[in-house]
């Protein structure tokens, strides 16, 4: 090939418009940097959006930032730079590491970039909060409602009535959009307060001071005297002393140990709900916050804030009419008081494997307990109940023999008091039952019994054992709301609280077991990393209030009613017949314990190289096997959890579980390859040997069925040989054919070699007769050579002749001359005769050369005769 | 999500835009070049593009172009050429792909002699051309030359040096060879050539870049898992997989420890001196790409998936993976700003799709369609990105764009396709040889992309003796008194790695083979199960401590 387009190269392809031209969004695809500068003089708000035209995410994200600008574009500037083409200007001076990049400008604060979602909800959201970074809190009631949010917020009291611009007003309004800067999901809310008497409700008095409101510990004023009141601190102050109690997780999609170092802390519960950033209102999200502020409420006394109240049981519907409360029903609905405080307990069982329990409901009577510093409803204390759960299991041995369908009840005293006692009433269940003990209430007649409270209050080593509310199915009771209040701290299984949008995170919802049928992308787990276990709410249940409490207080007893989840694939279809059965969660204990069959179990997963090349061996063990006494089944454990008793730790694991003694399951050693007849004597050896039994009629049956089968095998082996047999047919007449064809192709090669030596036999005569006309030739050539040296040397005669002739002639001119020297004619004649000796001179030379020229041709002449 | 299915269709489109190009311009050259719209050879003179691009036309589903291309192939390329070709190119790309396509061509409805796989047109052009590959490794050391002439043999005065790749990398398909076609020669040498680079390794366990093949001294000592070693590691693991060998499996598991302790920072590998392991070049390079994939191979799971997500940054980046990368500066490193738009960060996100289902998986597959689309998609086909910086484009689109990259795109889009068959499908053929299962998955790829099928390794020559021990097994099903008792035959043990004791043995043996459980431990042949975290382990996030 030419060497001409070796080098040749292309420079990149000229940058087009990377937004559609009737877009709201400014998009300077020649990478404009310092147009995108001068744009930014005359907007109070702008979005720089820096995108390369090749990249994935830029492209993804596009139509989102698009979506943004159409609904804000009449207050925000939004400009698309391309800072990837390398003669535009932002690619000088900006480096960036991956694309898009999200830069916001409030005015001359800036850059804040944003690192959230690329949602446009997300976006449009945060694009909003840099807009207005601090809330104007007007009222009371608004104060409230900022408070009551699950999210941190921070309020600044400054008063305007005394200068148009109160000192540190400035300050306040920079770091609010500092924080946006840090914490990207604005998790950190700021708000401001003007009027004094609004201010005294979170006892601000002077105008200038900053405050952070806390739910579970003391709220915080901003410390003047010891740090310096600049943006910065502020928001650094706020970011460290905010409080958790629920966190929004949202992995940006990069490598990140976000949830490593999330679930390193313990167990998790993950809550998904779908999510809108931008909606005003999110009820299920209130609703899980109020379980979440109950769980972490520890102290008391921080229960008597007013505001507290706002969010769960706002005993002041005034506040705030313009927000319909979705939760007002609940505090409407809330005559605890007519309730006795009581509990279902679940006794453990000796034998886990036993499927039945005995459930006790307890109950203490609070009408007589109230407690001089609460000054709301009497409530049944969770420490109450405990302390009632104390004294029970001191005589818990009493109601582990009652086993009967009736209820029993009995009365015993407080272990701490001997004022109080408490009444228990027993039954045995199912434990498939225990889910209708709620509907089963009125079976529990709880007589009133004085109870004193006593003081207990720390008593966080004592674990509560066992306790399974009797609501868990009715969420729209409120009982059982109480128990959970400072659970966290009370608890050695504390739970972290944790939020994740469905719109966005589904996928770690699915990985935990979430239905992929539901439409509802509702779902909550717990997850323990370190005990590697994780605890469903059953999706059935609708993810409200009352049923997280339950979840939360089932996992935090001592003997926790939850059980392991196991995640099955519900891609697997069983009714499909496979060779080799495929076998899920859902169906092992069924394909291997129940079935009347020897099986063989391959644990497997599709992403090992080693399972995958073995594939072909176990079908064809399973084609060998006779199918009505063997199968041949193998599970993904990747897709398919187990009972940690058949888990097993390397791939491919190969069990055999023999017929009748399937719980003595054997493994195929590992230091043996797996191969056909390995596998067949392996299940040789350990299928169950009946031989030794006398034999008996239906001895004789099963031997019978067993030689059936053996015919049809050897029936199908017949068919395999005879197939093998056509098979080898096939590539006998193929063979056949094929040396046919040789042979034709010999005979044909063998005629061509006759015909080439023919052909060379008359180039060989050819060759000779050559050889002979140039013998002849050479020949000839010498005769005429020898006829030249003839003609030299009679030419040389004659010039001897004419040299004697010459001297003759000269001696008869002397001698004319002598006689009559007057006659002139006689001169001319002379010097023509000498002119003609010249010309005799030089012919013989001419000949000489003309022969040496001859010769060469003709010895060329022989040279290519031989190369022919 | 991500429209998997429109992006299955536009790979599709990218394919026959390039190969319509080769085809029209270039063939029956090596190579098309994009920028000229011609051809012109680069490995040889074997129409290479269209050798390596046969079995994506399959996968493709186009069976009648296979077909084509099959008999096109059988009477236009000659390997009776006065050429000198690289022994490692000619093998993975000529051989592999003659291999996969002749294993692959009753799939794609080609008329098959009746001896099929164990005999076939494509089959003996494979052999033909492994054969004249042979005489490079007539060396005292058993470690072939890196180039050969095609008529001639090793040229006289060829340079002995070697890279460890280009001796490391026949073990796949010469096996395949010699399982087939029943000559033992080609796995002989193969296997002989891994072992002399075992024995050749240094102390701590590393092996170097280039390596004189009749001294056996190592010229260059740089260790890594890049380029001039990469496909010698990877040919290890596949080469244990496809033969069920532990003995190579122990010494990839060797290297692997020692690369781990040396040349791993950070889930990146480094370049280091082999015989110190101190730090050479802290690069990243575009070949390197290829380890996570083999990681998940074998199980490795979460290591794969942090690796993977490191280079994955490089390509956001840059729109492509430089041939080298400074890690610690984050740029490219001079005259290496190359991407000729290679295969292997795709190929480990589809090993890792299978393994973990993770959508960021699917989005590097996004980003590497409209990357290649946009930057390199010329009238012609698709060009080699010189310089990423500026994605300067050169007159070259290398073969693997059609065999590797195309392929393992479209099989990361696809996730029904044949080539991810998990054993639920398969096929019954019988042969002279007697009944063979074969398509029941788990194709392993050779380094250029070409699936080899597992299944038949087993179906040629060596079956008869197990078949007829198989049959005297079932005759002992069938009969009512056992009469044999039945022991395990030890099998030959190659490894010589020594095995860890595996605490939770899960059987309950009875005494009768105590003998046997002793000394159970855990196979080399095994995967680790995925830890519990693995559940979480998705969209970037990763766990710490899990080993």
């Amino acid at each position: 090939s030419c060497s001409r387009a070796k080098d040749v190269t292309m420079p990149a392809k000229v940058p087009v418009n990377f937004f559609p031209p009737r877009s709201p969004v400014v998009d300077l695809f020649r990478g404009q940097l310092d147009h995108a500068e001068q744009l930014r003089q005359g907007s109070e708000i702008v979005l720089y959006f820096f995108y390369a035209p090749w990249c994935g995410h830029s492209i993804a994200a596009r139509g989102e930032i698009e979506r943004v600008a159409s609904s804000l574009s009449d207050q925000v500037l939004f400009v698309a730079v391309n800072c990837w083409w390398n003669q535009g200007k932002c690619r000088k001076q900006k480096h960036f590491f991956y694309f898009p990049v999200i830069h916001l400008y409030h005015r001359s604060f800036g850059p804040i970039e944003y690192k959230g979602p690329m949602s446009a909800v997300y976006i449009e959201k945060f694009v909003r909060r840099v807009m207005t970074p601090l809330l104007y809190i007007s009222s009371r009631s608004k104060l409230l409602d900022f408070l009551s949010n699950y999210e941190p917020g921070v309020v600044g009291f400054f008063e305007f009535n005394a200068s148009p611009q109160p000192p540190g007003y400035l300050t306040f309004f920079t770091s609010a959009l500092h924080s946006l800067k840090k914490d990207y999901l604005g998790t950190i809310r700021f708000g401001v307060v003007t009027d004094k008497r609004v201010a005294e409700e979170i006892s601000l008095v002077h105008s200038g001071s900053v405050y952070l409101h806390r739910h579970a510990n003391t709220s915080l004023i901003y410390p003047k005297d010891i740090m310096n009141f600049t943006a910065e601190n502020i928001c650094k102050w706020a970011l460290e002393n905010r409080e958790m109690l629920i966190r929004w997780l949202r992995p940006h999609g990069g490598k990140s140990l976000l949830l490593n170092n999330e679930l390193k802390k313990g167990p998790a519960l993950l809550i998904f709900i779908p999510y809108n950033p931008l909606e005003e209102i999110h009820p299920l999200l209130d609703e899980i916050t109020k379980v979440a502020l109950e769980y972490h409420k520890c102290n008391k006394s921080q229960a008597a804030e007013p505001h507290l109240q706002h969010v769960g049981d706002s005993d002041s519907p005034a506040f705030d009419p313009s927000v319909p409360d979705a939760h007002l029903q609940f505090s409407q609905t809330f005559p605890i008081a007519k309730y006795p405080c009581c509990n279902t307990v679940v006794l453990p069982q000796w034998h886990s494997i036993s499927r039945t329990h005995n459930v006790c409901e307890l109950c203490v009577n609070q009408t007589l307990g109230v407690k001089p510093n609460k000054v709301h409803v009497p409530r049944c204390n969770f420490l109450e109940i405990e302390a009632a759960l104390d004294s029970f299991y001191l005589q818990e041995h009493t109601f582990f023999q009652v086993i009967s369908n009736t209820i029993e009840c009995s009365n015993f005293l407080s272990f701490y008091s001997p004022f109080s006692y408490y009444t228990a009433c027993c039954r045995t269940v199912n434990r498939h039952f225990l889910s209708f003990i709620g509907s089963e209430k009125t079976i529990f007649q709880t007589p009133k019994v004085a109870f004193s409270s006593h003081g207990k209050k720390d008593n966080t080593q004592f674990s509560i054992p066992h306790i399974e509310d009797r609501n868990c199915f009715i969420p729209d009771l409120n009982i059982s709301s109480t128990n959970i209040t400072g659970l966290s701290c009370r608890t050695n299984k504390t739970l972290n609280l944790y939020l994740l949008d469905s719109n966005l995170f589904w996928i770690y919802a699915e990985r935990l077991g979430a239905s992929r049928s539901t439409h509802l992308k509702e779902f909550a787990a717990i997850v323990d990393l370190k005990e590697e276990v994780h605890y469903v709410l059953d999706q059935n249940q609708s993810l409200v209030g009352p049923t997280l409490e339950n979840f939360i207080k089932n996992f935090s007893v001592l003997y926790s009613p939850l059980k392991r989840h196991l995640v099955d694939d519900p891609s697997v279809h069983s009714h499909e017949e496979h060779t080799v059965t495929e076998v899920t969660t859902n169906t092992f204990h069924e394909t291997v314990f129940l079935s009347a069959k020897n099986v063989l179990l391959l644990y497997y997963a599709q992403w090992c190289g080693f399972c995958a090349s073995l594939n072909h061996i176990f079908i064809q063990l399973a084609r060998l096997l006779p199918p009505d006494s063997f199968t041949v089944a193998r599970i993904d454990v990747t897709r398919n959890d187990l009972p940690w008793e058949f888990m097993t730790d390397r791939l491919p694991t190969i069990l055999f579980f023999p017929h009748q003694r399937k719980e003595q399951s054997v493994k195929f050693p590992e230091d043996f390859s797996v191969n056909l007849p390995n596998l067949l004597k392996f299940i040789l050896h350990h299928s169950s040997h009946s031989s030794s039994e006398p034999c008996t009629k239906e001895c004789l049956q099963k031997e019978s069925l067993l030689q059936q089968g053996h015919i049809s095998h050897l029936e199908r082996e017949i068919q395999r040989l005879r197939s093998e047999i056509s098979a080898l047919h096939q590539a006998h007449d193929q063979l056949e054919a094929q040396l046919s064809e040789a042979r034709r192709e010999e005979q044909r090669l063998q005629q061509q070699k006759h015909t080439l030596e023919k052909q060379h036999k008359t180039l060989q005569l050819h060759n000779e007769q050559l050889q002979a006309t140039y013998d002849q030739k050479n020949q000839e050539l010498l005769e005429m050579a020898e006829k030249l040296q003839e003609l030299a040397d009679a030419s040389e005669n004659l010039l001897k002749e004419n040299a004697l002739l010459r001297i003759l002639v000269a001696a008869r001119g002397g001698k004319l001359q002598s006689k009559d020297e007057i006659k002139e004619p006689l001169q001319s004649e002379q010097t023509l005769s000498e002119d003609n000796d010249i010309s005799l001179s030089t012919a013989p030379a001419a000949l000489e050369e003309k022969r040496i020229d001859n010769i060469d041709t003709i010895e060329t002449e022989h040279n290519e005769n031989r190369t022919e | 999500g991500l429209d998997v299915a429109s992006y299955r269709e536009r790979v599709r489109a990218m394919f026959y835009h390039a190969y319509e190009h080769y085809l029209e311009s270039a063939f029956p050259y090596d190579e098309l070049r994009p920028l000229t719209c011609d051809g012109q050879d680069t490995w040889g003179s074997f129409s290479l593009t269209l050798i390596d691009a046969l079995d994506t036309l399959l996968i493709l589903g186009n069976v009648s172009e296979f077909q084509r291309v099959v008999n096109v192939l059988q009477e236009g390329v000659d390997f009776d050429i006065d050429v000198n070709a690289s022994v490692f190119e000619t093998n993975i790309r000529v051989v592999g792909g003659l291999l996969s396509a002749h294993l692959l061509s009753r799939k794609a409805g080609v008329e098959v002699e009746a001896g099929w796989p164990c005999s076939g047109p494509l089959l003996r052009m494979a052999e033909e051309a492994a054969r004249k590959l042979l005489p490079a490794f007539q060396t005292p050391t058993g470690m072939p030359y890196g180039t050969v002439n095609l008529l001639h043999g090793v040229n006289p005065g060829e340079t002995p040096v070697t890279c460890t790749a280009g001796i490391g990398t026949f073990i796949v398909e010469f096996a395949t060879l010699s399982h087939l076609t029943g000559d033992p020669v080609f796995e002989d040498v193969a296997r002989k050539a891994l072992k002399a680079l075992w024995k050749n390794r240094s102390d701590i366990g590393l092996v170097g870049n280039h390596i004189d093949v009749i001294t056996a001294k190592w010229v260059a000592q740089d260790a890594g898992i890049g380029a001039g070693v990469d496909s010698y590691f990877e040919y290890l693991v596949k080469g244990a997989i496809l033969l069920q060998d532990k003995e190579l499996m122990s010494m990839f598991l060797e290297y692997n420890k020692a690369i781990k302790n040396y040349t791993k920072f950070d889930d990146w590998y480094l370049w280091v001196q082999m015989y110190k392991g101190t730090v050479s070049m802290p690069v990243f390079q575009s070949l390197e790409a290829y380890w996570p994939g083999l990681q998940s191979l074998i199980g490795d799971v979460d290591n794969a998936m942090r690796t993977f997500l490191n280079y994955y940054t490089v390509w956001k980046q840059f729109g492509g993976l430089p041939e080298f990368y400074n890690i610690p500066q984050g740029y490219t490193v001079d005259k290496r700003e190359g991407y000729p738009l290679r295969p292997e960060l795709i190929e480990s996100a589809m090993y890792l799709y299978r393994a973990t289902r993770d959508p960021t998986l699917l989005e590097l597959g996004r980003d590497a369609v409209e990357s290649i689309e946009k930057i390199s998609k010329v009238d012609c086909g698709f060009a080699t990105i010189k310089d990423l910086r500026d994605h300067r484009l050169d007159n070259r689109m290398e073969s693997f764009f059609l065999a590797e990259t195309i392929k393992y795109l479209y099989l990361l889009f696809d996730p029904d396709n044949f080539i991810h068959n998990d054993g639920s499908d398969f096929d019954v053929v019988v042969t002279p040889f007697g009944e063979c299962v074969l398509s029941a998955g788990g194709y392993i790829f050779n380094t250029e992309a070409h699936p080899i099928d597992p299944a038949a390794l087993h179906c040629c020559r060596k079956r008869k003796e197990e078949q007829w021990e198989v049959e005297d097994l079932m005759r002992e099903f069938y009969s009512r008194k056992k009469t044999k008792k039945f022991t395990l035959k030890r099998a030959p043990d190659r490894g010589e790695g020594e095995n860890a004791k595996d605490p939770e043995d899960v059987s309950s043996e009875k005494a009768g083979e105590k003998r046997n459980s002793k000394k159970s431990s855990h196979s080399l042949l095994s995967c680790p199960s995925q830890s519990f975290n693995s559940k979480l382990a998705v969209l970037g996030q990763v766990f710490l401590d899990n080993t």
